[in-house]
């Protein structure tokens, strides 16, 4: 009936028809049973149907559910009020293929007036890539939110309006808000400045940009909780591309106890140094003022000793040898100790020195014991260094000296050389063929007061070794010795060398 | 020595110094060197002024032919009493030697900013002491011809 209809009005259906089968989407006109009364080409490509196959059929036949529901219900309305209702109104429903395949659909209706009544025209539009596209999405986006869920710290990923659409749970543990206290809140209330400021700055550059400047580096604020308090915070934000335009991911991190940390870092080195310099300028000091009273008793001992020496019976003569000694060997532990805490406090002065001619210099100081000992002292060509030179003569002064002292009997011979370790570093050896020490006092020599034989034996106080480390290190380098007892000993030294080559 | 003695004056030293150790090793080295040395003490710098200006119980000290300072003294430090002597007209030409126990660059430099004569390190053994007082009389108050105390103003 409804195609005789239809076929009384030719011109038209023609137009209709044409209209029809130039819509992109599968187009399906339906009357009020329900049935299918016109379709086109895309409607019977995407269905699997021959046309003839569908028309007259059931719509329910391809689209099970929610459309012949619809056109009942709309039938009771006028079309206008159907044509208000719908148009621009897309229903996602699910379209039925003749294999019995399924796939999801988009279909937007629009009334068509004819002389059967109303009929309905249906566009079809198969949205399965768009569905799948969503569906992706939504995965990525719990992906995502599993991510910040499980990140240690706060996350909150704010958009360009400074508006917090997403945060985690340690974000609302930090901050002492319920997370739907905070979603649409400004991100400016729990991290009032230099983060809003931020994105704007951001917003102006591209992702990439954004993402290359902000990564790894971390932004130190302050957060404000909900009760108003403080706490110090590193922020590090990476930019997000979302279908909302770029978000801002910030991962925020509790740094008190990292600040605290850092403080009491300060405050403890701070101490050493005060401490550090407290005991230099106290052992300066007392080395100083000792002076003064030891040299009363250093003085008046001596002068009894010469005055009344045999008019007294020898055991006097003895004890005031005694008191004679042990005044004059304290009066040079604190004059060494001096030296000792003068290498310290001086400034350094480091500039191009030539080690050659500060080298020069100890063996003219040392003349004495070395024209005594007879001892042999020669060197290879040495290297210009940064040094300072008082100290430089002191160290080889104090090497050499040493070199010479602790012998056998015999002729010492003493070398000094020079090499390059690679680096412009020199690294020095003073070589002897003297007494040699056991390895198992190799770090103790350096050490203050520290001496290995007995005063009878060799004269000093076991500071001259110490003064040469203090030195080697206030000048960057270190110091070590390798000996064998009985086959001398090759202390070494290194020092940074002067730009110009030497 | 001699040349001071042909006027038949002793040789006057004031000494200025706080240490009474530092004192009496001076008057023994001095006693050792030369017994005719009149050696006297001052053991502040107000007391030094007083003594060279004759004032109060000073009113007849001698002029001194030598001045050991010391520079760590109470009340007014060994680098004022420097300061006053050489700007004072009469008193500037006395040789006056600075004893003292610093090695400092700074106040070896300062002292003879000051017009100090010279400036020696006192010793830290009894021995070197003598030694430094013989030195002190060949040289100061035998070698070096010292202007006449009666053109002195």
């Amino acid at each position: 009936m409804i195609t005789r209809e239809l076929s009384e009005s030719k011109e038209s259906d023609a137009k209709y028809r044409g209209l029809l089968e130039a819509a992109p989407d599968a187009m399906v006109v339906v009357n009020q049973g329900g049935e299918i009364v016109l379709l086109n080409v895309q409607a019977e490509k995407q269905f699997g149907y021959r046309r003839d196959e569908l028309v007259g059929q059931k719509v329910k036949n391809i689209i099970p559910e929610g459309f012949a529901e619809r056109l009942i219900a709309d039938g009771t309305r006028s079309a206008a009020e159907a044509l208000a209702q719908h148009i621009g109104t897309g229903l996602e429903l699910i379209g039925r293929r003749k294999d019995g395949g399924e796939f999801p659909i988009e279909i937007m209706l629009s009334p068509l007036e004819s002389t059967e009544g109303v009929l309905v025209t249906a566009a079809i539009r198969n949205i399965s890539v768009r569905k799948a596209a969503e569906r992706h999405l939504a995965q990525m986006e719990g992906r995502y939110r599993g991510l910040l869920e499980a990140a240690p710290d706060a996350m909150v990923v704010v958009n360009q309006a400074g508006e917090i659409v997403l945060l985690n749970v340690q974000a609302e543990k930090q901050f002492g808000y319920r997370r739907d206290e905070l979603v649409g809140q400004k991100v400016k209330n729990i991290i009032p400045e230099g983060f809003a400021e931020r994105l704007i700055a951001d917003a102006l550059r591209s992702a990439e940009d954004a993402l290359a400047q902000q990564i790894g580096t971390g932004i130190e604020l302050t957060g404000r909780r909900k009760d108003g308090s403080g706490f110090p915070i590193e922020i590090m934000l990476s930019p997000l591309e979302s279908a909302e335009g770029v978000l801002v991911t910030a991962a925020i991190r509790n740094i008190t106890k990292r600040k605290k940390a850092e403080a009491n870092l300060l405050q403890k080195v701070e101490e050493l140094n005060r401490s550090n310099e407290e005991l230099e300028q106290f052992a300066y000091i007392a080395s100083h003022d000792l002076q003064e009273p030891l040299r009363m008793v250093a003085s008046y001992t001596q002068l009894l000793s010469r005055r009344y020496k045999g008019q007294l019976d020898s055991d006097a003569d003895e004890f005031i040898a005694f008191a004679v000694d042990g005044a004059s060997r304290m009066q040079r532990l604190i004059q060494d100790l001096l030296a000792y805490s003068r290498t310290g406090t001086n400034a350094k002065h480091l500039f191009e020195t030539s080690s050659e001619e500060a080298l020069q210099q100890a063996l003219v100081n040392l003349r004495g014991a070395i024209e005594e000992s007879h001892a042999v002292v020669t060197h290879d060509p040495l290297p210009t260094v940064l040094a300072d030179e008082m100290q430089l003569v002191q160290l080889f002064q104090n090497l050499v000296g040493n070199a010479v002292k602790y012998q056998n009997p015999g002729i010492p011979r003493i070398h000094i050389s020079a090499a390059r370790n690679g680096g412009n570093k020199w690294i020095f050896s003073i070589k002897d063929n003297g007494l040699g020490i056991d390895s198992q006092y190799f770090d103790r020599i350096f050490g203050m007061f520290q001496r290995l034989h007995k005063r009878e034996e060799f004269a000093g106080t076991g500071v001259g070794l110490a003064i040469c480390k203090k030195i080697v290190e206030r000048h960057g380098g270190s110091i070590s010795v390798e000996s064998q007892p009985g086959h001398g000993s090759t202390f070494h030294f290194a020092l940074e060398g002067s730009e110009r080559e030497s | 020595m001699k040349a001071i003695e042909a006027d038949g004056r002793p040789i006057e030293v004031l000494l200025v110094e706080d240490s009474i150790g530092d004192v009496r090793l001076t008057k023994e080295a001095f006693r050792a060197a030369n017994a005719s040395i009149h050696l006297h003490v001052a053991s502040d710098g107000i007391e030094a002024i007083a003594f060279l200006k004759r004032e109060g119980v000073h009113i007849h000290a001698p002029r001194p032919d030598l001045i050991l300072l010391d520079l760590d003294l109470p009340n007014m430090g060994g680098r004022e009493v420097l300061a006053y002597i050489k700007k004072d007209d009469t008193l500037r030409t006395i040789p006056t030697a600075i004893l003292s126990i610093s090695e400092a660059e700074s106040d070896i430099a300062k002292s003879y900013q000051l017009q100090a004569n010279c400036y020696l390190i006192k010793p830290a053994h009894w021995d070197a002491f003598a030694s430094l007082g013989k030195s002190i009389n060949d040289f100061w108050l035998t070698k070096v011809k010292l202007p006449q105390k009666s053109q002195s103003p």
